[in-house]
């Protein structure tokens, strides 16, 4: 594929995250000018680029689009719901164009056809819903704000003649440690009519620094915009300046093109595949650095006071590998939002489909985490949203005999824990009745109905992730093929994940995610079975356990201890890995107690070691669906540690 | 000096510089109420007048300078102009 073509591909898709962006808020805010003029800027770019490669269908669809939206600016229209979902059409046919042309670099053979489809509903919605638009409207947040603010004196202003400018300036937190002092800049700004002086956060009564900027200012003066743009010359992003003395909706409109414009990207388009090849150089640096450790230690058997300087050395080379590994693994990481803003009008699509009113709202989508966990997170959150909608959220009449609100409401938020990030899709639906999970259970076969008498309500829940499992009566189109919840638990197991969920009937459900943020190092403590060594990565293990051995009893087939009133079953790791069983040690025995499936289970060990920092490397080529194992770590003595994925091994 | 701690008052006296900032905390949040008088204040850095905001700090007027007593003293809820 050429160059010109990937780079088409590259804005197409940028382009196409904005217009959907745009037509999602005009639904919402019919009258939001500036989303109209984005979203029109939008079709014309898109459609400029496309007429370069001659992909006509999509060139003549653009063109529609672009019209239409033509036609509503001119005639100072509001746009009607009919042609906003006519163009959301259009856009999810670029979409599906887009990806057939990244695929094969051809349109599909049914492209002229969609595209006229598309252009008629687009022409039928521009004849019909024309409805006198409300005058001026204010886009930018910040900028209407000011203009309201000042009103009265604006106006007074204004009618006095002469030039009106409004400015908001919002100085960095750090501005005095470079010398700025903002009041004295404003003090110097001529003629001025009004000044608001604001906290940008509430002021903290423990912990406030008076060195640093928590200040808005917002003034009002009658010089005209060039002589107050000069003075803020040097501070360009800290300002915003409005020509209060034109007519309201055009000075907000060039204001927010100017701000749009003045907005210097501080960021660098990066090939992925570059930060990948340095995160490995960092990955194998950080291996040479432990292998260093393990040549240390062998020098001081041989030279204790050399050892000691080579001691030094690594341990100043150890900081800075792991410094860069930190540095790269940044690289690395992009908001969640990339994959949260394709979501709502998905959403959109199939709670239209459905009829089922929804409100879908996303919070934390600025949360980052690593561009693979990003972008392996869409399909799982899509299932869980499909449920959400299908099986989730009651039909209208339902809702309203339980005196629920008739819109549906599902969130998706996402928040940083630790290392660790936490997303949950929250729903005020049906729930999940525990009584149907148990009788699904039981007909599949899944769990003995003996058993099932002990599970509780949480661990009925956690068998919805089990392979196999579907309440649904039937395989709905929407919900493919009923095998959702388990292929999410795999797919962010892979990631190295944990799901759950949490449900009442009649309230609702939440499932959540539970995801690492970076996905390279991982911690594990290294076990020993016989004379093999292996790995299990810490964020399985509750703790370790040292016990005699009376302390085990023999239940049925299996084995079982008590640990602090809890009675847990013990399960030999030797025997999950098919290996000999070693000579059991009379005078203690080693258990690790490892989260499985919503509870814990004791694993027996012929051997504790070391915890170590590895980079995982996960199996490939044949190896890659071996179950059990999570990947490979090199170590320091360039053994290979084989790392083991427990709660399958378990099952 | 510009931060003068003075019985119940904290007087500023001539231009106070960035600088002054903490000192001024400091003599707001240690015990007992203390009333900031600007009489025979001069330019104020930012920093110092941000300190007056975040302690929200009752002030006296009017200020030496005219920016402060035209623009930032009516900011001040409790802010009194004592006539000269």
């Amino acid at each position: 594929m050429d160059e010109l073509l990937r780079e088409f591909l590259v804005e197409a898709h940028e382009l196409i995250e904005q217009l959907s962006s745009d037509l999602l808020t005009l639904e919402r805010d019919p009258d939001d000018v500036g989303r109209l003029e984005s979203a029109f800027r939008g079709f014309h770019t898109l459609k400029g680029s496309a007429a370069l490669f001659d992909f006509e269908p999509m060139g003549s669809a653009l063109h529609a689009a672009e019209d239409l939206l033509s036609a509503v600016r001119a005639a100072d229209h509001v746009i009607g719901r009919e042609a906003v979902t006519a163009l959301m059409d259009c856009v999810g046919a670029c979409e599906y164009w887009i990806a057939s042309i990244e695929r094969t670099t051809r349109l599909p053979g049914d492209a002229e056809d969609r595209a006229r489809k598309v252009g008629e509903a687009i022409r039928s919605a521009l004849q019909s819903g024309k409805a006198p638009a409300p005058k001026t409207v204010i886009a930018d947040e910040a900028v209407r704000s000011l203009l309201t603010k000042f009103e009265t004196e604006i106006r007074e202003a204004r009618n006095a003649g002469g030039a009106v400018t409004a400015v908001r300036y919002s100085p960095h937190e750090q501005c005095f440690f470079q010398g700025d002092d903002p009041l004295a800049l404003v003090r110097s700004v001529p003629g001025l009519i009004n000044c608001n002086v604001t906290p940008r956060e509430p002021w903290k009564v423990e912990g406030f620094d008076p060195y640093l900027c928590n200040l808005v200012i917002e003034f009002l003066c009658a010089a005209p915009v060039e002589d107050v743009r000069r003075i803020f010359r040097l501070l360009p992003d800290q300002v915003t300046i409005v020509d209060a003395a034109v007519e309201s909706s055009s000075a907000v409109n060039e204001a927010v093109e100017k701000s749009a414009m003045e907005t210097t990207s501080r960021t660098l388009r990066v090939d992925a595949d570059r930060v990948d090849a340095l995160a490995d150089i960092v990955g194998e640096l950080h291996v040479a650095t432990n292998e260093l450790a393990h040549a240390v230690r062998l020098a001081k058997v041989e030279n204790p006071g050399l050892a000691q300087v080579l001691a030094e050395k690594h341990a100043a080379l150890d900081r800075l590998s792991r410094g860069m590994h930190r540095a790269v693994m940044r690289l690395r990481l992009v908001p969640l939002g990339g994959t949260f803003r394709r979501l709502p009008r998905w959403v959109r699509n199939v709670t239209d489909k459905l009829g089922k009113p929804v409100e879908f709202s996303i919070a934390g989508d600025d949360v980052e985490a690593d561009r693979t966990v990003v972008d392996r997170l869409f399909e799982p959150l899509l299932h869980v949203l499909r449920n959400a909608i299908d099986h989730g959220i009651e039909p209208g009449p339902v809702r309203e005999a339980t005196s629920k609100p008739t819109q549906g409401r599902i969130s998706l938020t996402a928040r940083r824990d630790g290392d660790q990030i936490v997303i949950a899709v929250c729903d005020d639906g049906a729930g999940i009745d525990p009584a149907k999970i148990r009788a699904a259970a039981l007909a599949k076969g899944l769990v003995k109905e003996r058993d099932l008498e002990a599970y509780d309500d949480e661990k009925l829940l956690s068998l919805i992730f089990a392979p196999g499992f579907s309440t649904s009566a039937q395989v709905t189109d929407l919900s493919g093929r009923g095998v959702g919840m388990d292929a999410v638990r795999v797919a962010i197991e892979a990631l190295g994940g944990r799901v759950s969920a949490t449900s009442k009937v009649g309230v609702g459900t939440t499932v959540q995610f539970t995801l690492p943020q970076a996905v390279l190092i991982t911690t594990v403590l290294t076990v020993r079975v016989g004379d093999e060594r292996f790995g299990i990565p810490i964020d399985v293990i509750a703790e370790t356990v040292r016990m005699s051995p009376e302390r085990i009893v023999a239940i049925r087939s299996g084995r079982a201890f008590v640990l602090r009133d809890r009675t847990l079953p013990l399960l030999s790791l030797a025997s999950l890995l098919a290996l000999p069983p070693a000579a059991r040690s009379q005078s203690e025995t080693k258990v690790l107690i490892v989260k499985s499936g919503g509870g814990l289970v004791g694993i027996e060990v012929d051997g504790l070691s070391e915890r170590l920092d590895v980079l995982l490397r996960p199996m490939s080529g044949l190896l890659s669906g071996l179950p059990g194992v999570q990947g490979t770590a090199l170590l320091g003595d360039g053994r290979v540690l084989l790392v083991l994925d427990l709660p399958e091994l378990i099952g | 000096m510009s931060v003068v701690l003075d019985g119940e008052f904290i007087r500023l006296v001539g231009d106070c510089p960035v600088e002054e900032a903490e000192p001024l905390l400091g003599h707001l949040t240690a015990g007992g109420p203390k009333v900031v008088d600007l009489r025979q204040s001069g330019h104020l850095h930012t920093a110092v007048i941000q300190v007056l905001f975040a302690r929200q700090a009752r002030v006296i007027g009017p200020a030496g300078e005219r920016f402060v007593q035209l623009w930032l003293l009516p900011l001040f809820e409790d802010g009194q102009t004592i006539a000269n």
